[in-house]
């Protein structure tokens, strides 16, 4: 009898081991899985980051490569009045009036003509638009450093406001 | 990271410009300028501007040039800054 208990309770204790056993293998699996899960998830997610950071650094260097070209183009547009500022400053017009006032309107007008054609080029508009006959007959006019010689003569009368129509 | 896609939008229309005609006219060359204006136009009719305000008007205009073509550049640069693709990328 004894014996019999003896064998129920060496079963009891095997079952027990084999269950505990049992219970800390599933539990070790299961953990080990998570932990597997984990870390896949966090690969894709250091591969984000990196991404992330490689883009950024990307973008800034390509900002700061735009930034620069562009304070250079924001520093070119103020060429144009600081040169017509720096020859206001010198010439007195009253003077030039007086003293040859065609010559002094043919600038004004080849000025004043290439000025336009500036903005309309600048625009995307027809910079090449020829300068009207008045302007050529003009002395100084067509022919001055700052007017556009490209064009030959039009009927542009200043008279009109039409516009000749660009492409 | 996913990046935003911004479109860029089409240009406005070009400018087109008519040419003013300035005269200079000092107490010598008034009656002349009178005859040929009288001719050209018909009628003696014209407004006139001094030395200093036809500077002004010079100048003004040369700011909003100015003012243009900064604006337009600045246009340009973030035109590019929403479309190219940095280097670094394009080489992978």
């Amino acid at each position: 009898m004894i014996k019999l208990y003896g064998a129920i309770a060496l079963i009891a204790i095997l079952g027990g081991v084999g269950y505990g056993a049992k219970y800390y293998y599933d539990t070790t699996q299961n953990t080990i899985a998570q932990l597997r899960d984990n870390n896949a998830k966090l690969e894709v997610a250091v591969d984000t980051a990196q991404n992330s950071v490689e883009t950024l650094q990307g973008d800034m260097a390509k900002l700061a490569t735009l930034n620069k070209g562009l304070q250079q183009d924001l520093q070119k547009a103020e060429a144009y009045g600081d040169e017509l500022r720096s020859k206001l400053s010198k010439l007195d017009l009253v003077v030039e009036a007086l003293k040859n006032s065609k010559s002094l309107e043919g600038k004004m007008n080849g000025t004043t003509a290439k000025l336009w054609r500036d903005f309309m080029g600048d625009t995307g508009g027809n910079s090449e638009r020829p300068l009207p006959n008045w302007l050529l007959e003009s002395p100084n006019g067509a022919g001055s450093e700052s007017s556009n010689q490209s064009g030959k003569g039009a009927d542009t009368d200043s008279s009109t406001t039409e516009a000749t129509p660009t492409e | 990271m996913e990046k935003v896609q911004i479109p860029t939008v089409a240009q406005p229309k070009p400018l087109q410009l008519n040419d003013t005609r300035v005269f200079v006219v000092n107490k010598d060359n008034y009656e002349e300028f009178v005859k040929e204006f009288t001719e050209a136009y018909g009628e003696l009719a014209f407004v006139a501007l001094s030395m200093k305000d036809y500077q002004n008007l010079a100048l003004n205009i040369a700011d909003i040039k100015r003012y243009l073509e900064q604006q337009k550049e600045i246009i340009i640069y973030y035109e590019k800054a929403v479309t190219e693709t940095p280097k670094e990328k394009e080489d992978d």
